[in-house]
């Protein structure tokens, strides 16, 4: 459970209620809704239409030099953490460690992911190393190393639901998360992982599939019109990255893990939810549980618990869907319809993070300069301090409305284009898509009551 | 211990956050009805 504060400050200011503004994102969904039923007839986002960027700047920005220097970067910030980690101070926030990770590498690479594209793939340090290690192999034995195994299409993307869930537990379940040496060495455990996966199905086998942030980061960067394919970054149609998404088993957790995760993240300050973890804690503790292992328990039942809520939130929406008609099986249609949800997420991390990307993200400036928290002075900004009034209380919540409500547009639209492509009747398509207005109204107004919870 | 009346201003609040939700849901329910009463009078008909 991590210090920093999300929302600082009360709203007085507002010209309506906070949850009117949950019925105008709920109208704006419905008229968008109609206005897509009407006026968009035909699938447009089911082809990319990729092309280079033009006069070469596609293949400068994916060449081998740049892929080496942003490869070498990603590598030593990685040693920097662990360093930093186990070597400074372990008061959370006077380390260097805690911030970039919940802050820096969680919160801002997803709008980086949105902007540029799949800009962690580039940085990624454990890609970079097992590719350097397979390339030093390769060398040593003067030939090619003996193929990968097959990675076993089961698994599909369940060992990244199995990470992206580990890591919500330390940021929100674990007492100690935030410690410093912790973060050292789950990230030295989640490493060695990660080589293990990459030297059984290859690098590329298992950074697209099995490796936890490979996968997430890649999610959101299909938002991005800026793509790389073999070897040139060029524009894509926008949206059209996320048609594209192949779901394998697991997908459906996965996005419900990152949506759920984020609506415990909310909901853990929510009255109800302050109520009854004591007596939940308390009965733990009654089965002999010491009372911080018992209130983890707690914390790890209301994790699963959101996570279920929005799996099942979904799935119903799914049952609806079939329940129209069409011959589509419930698997079927559940793999359909999941990049729809990668905007919801986007939405709910954009909207509920916003406040602590804007304030905590300044501390990087500090904490670059003394990341040991041992009073170092590296580049003469160990004495700023973070700018509280970046951003007022009232301007949040428009943000985070604005966020919400976009995101929630966003998904319709692509869930809409998607039930247009595979059904062969329009009118059953529309009827189909009365089900995802419902997920998505839904999943609207749970951000906005979490959003005003966080921020009351 | 507080009555519940005591935190009905809460309550209510986040009933209001929910009501979308209530309204559409029950209008897609009373749709779905009209719609399988439809089609089975269609089936009786024909």
């Amino acid at each position: 459970m991590i210090p920093f504060a999300h929302g600082l400050v009360g709203r007085a200011d507002l010209p309506i209620p906070e949850w009117l503004f949950g019925w105008g994102a709920a109208m704006v969904l419905v008229v968008s809704f109609v206005a897509l039923a009407v006026l968009w007839p035909e699938p447009r986002l089911q082809q990319e239409g990729w092309r280079p960027l033009p006069g070469g700047v596609g293949r400068v920005l994916a060449s081998r030099p740049v892929e080496i220097v942003c490869a070498a970067l990603g590598v030593f910030v990685l040693g920097l953490v662990v360093y930093t980690g186990l070597r400074g101070t372990q008061t959370p926030t006077a380390n260097f460690a805690p911030t970039f990770i919940y802050v820096i590498f969680w919160l801002a690479l997803v709008p980086a992911s949105v902007l540029f594209g799949d800009v962690f793939r580039a940085f990624n340090p454990w890609r970079a190393i097992g590719r350097a290690i397979a390339w030093l192999a390769r060398v040593a034995v003067r030939g090619e190393l003996p193929a990968a195994l097959a990675y076993p299409e089961r698994l599909g993307h369940w060992p990244a639901v199995a990470g992206i869930f580990a890591f919500a537990v330390m940021e929100l379940v674990a007492s100690s998360g935030d410690r410093p040496e912790n973060l050292a060495i789950a990230t030295l455990v989640y490493s060695v992982a990660t080589f293990i996966g990459m030297a059984l199905y290859g690098v590329e086998g298992w950074i697209e599939r099995g490796e936890a942030f490979s996968v997430y980061f890649n999610l959101f960067s299909r938002l991005s019109p800026i793509e790389t394919r073999g070897g040139v970054v060029g524009l894509r149609r926008p949206l059209s990255g996320l048609p594209a998404l192949r779901p394998l088993p697991g997908t459906v957790p996965l996005l419900a893990v990152m949506i759920g995760s984020v609506t415990f993240d909310g909901a853990a300050e929510a009255p109800f939810w302050t109520n009854i973890a004591p007596d939940i804690a308390q009965f733990f503790q009654n089965l002999g549980l010491s009372p911080q292992s018992a209130l983890e328990l707690t914390f790890l039942v209301g994790l699963i618990g959101a996570i279920l809520l929005v799996y099942g939130f979904y799935r119903l929406g799914v049952l609806g869907a079939k329940s129209v008609g069409g011959g589509f099986t419930a698997a079927r249609l559940a793999r359909a319809f999941v990049h729809s949800l990668v905007p919801i997420a986007l939405a709910y991390v954009a909207a509920h993070y916003l406040t602590l990307l804007l304030f905590q993200g300044q501390a990087v400036g500090f904490l670059a300069s003394d990341p040991l928290g041992d009073g170092a002075d590296l580049f003469g900004t160990a004495d700023s301090q973070i700018d509280y009034g970046v951003i007022g209380a009232s301007a949040t919540w428009y943000w985070q409305v604005g966020f919400v409500v976009a995101g929630h547009v966003i998904a319709l639209t692509l869930a809409h284009d998607r039930a247009i492509a595979i059904y062969d009747n329009a009118k059953l398509a529309v009827r189909s898509q009365y089900w995802m207005l419902a997920v998505m109204v839904g999943f609207t107004s749970l951000a906005l009551w979490l959003l005003s919870l966080a921020n009351a | 211990m507080t009555s519940p009346i005591a935190h009905a201003g809460h309550w209510a609040v986040t009933v209001a956050y929910f009501v979308p939700v209530v309204a559409f849901a029950a209008w897609l329910g009373i749709t779905q009805w009209r719609e399988r009463r439809r089609g089975r009078r269609k089936g009786g008909s024909g």
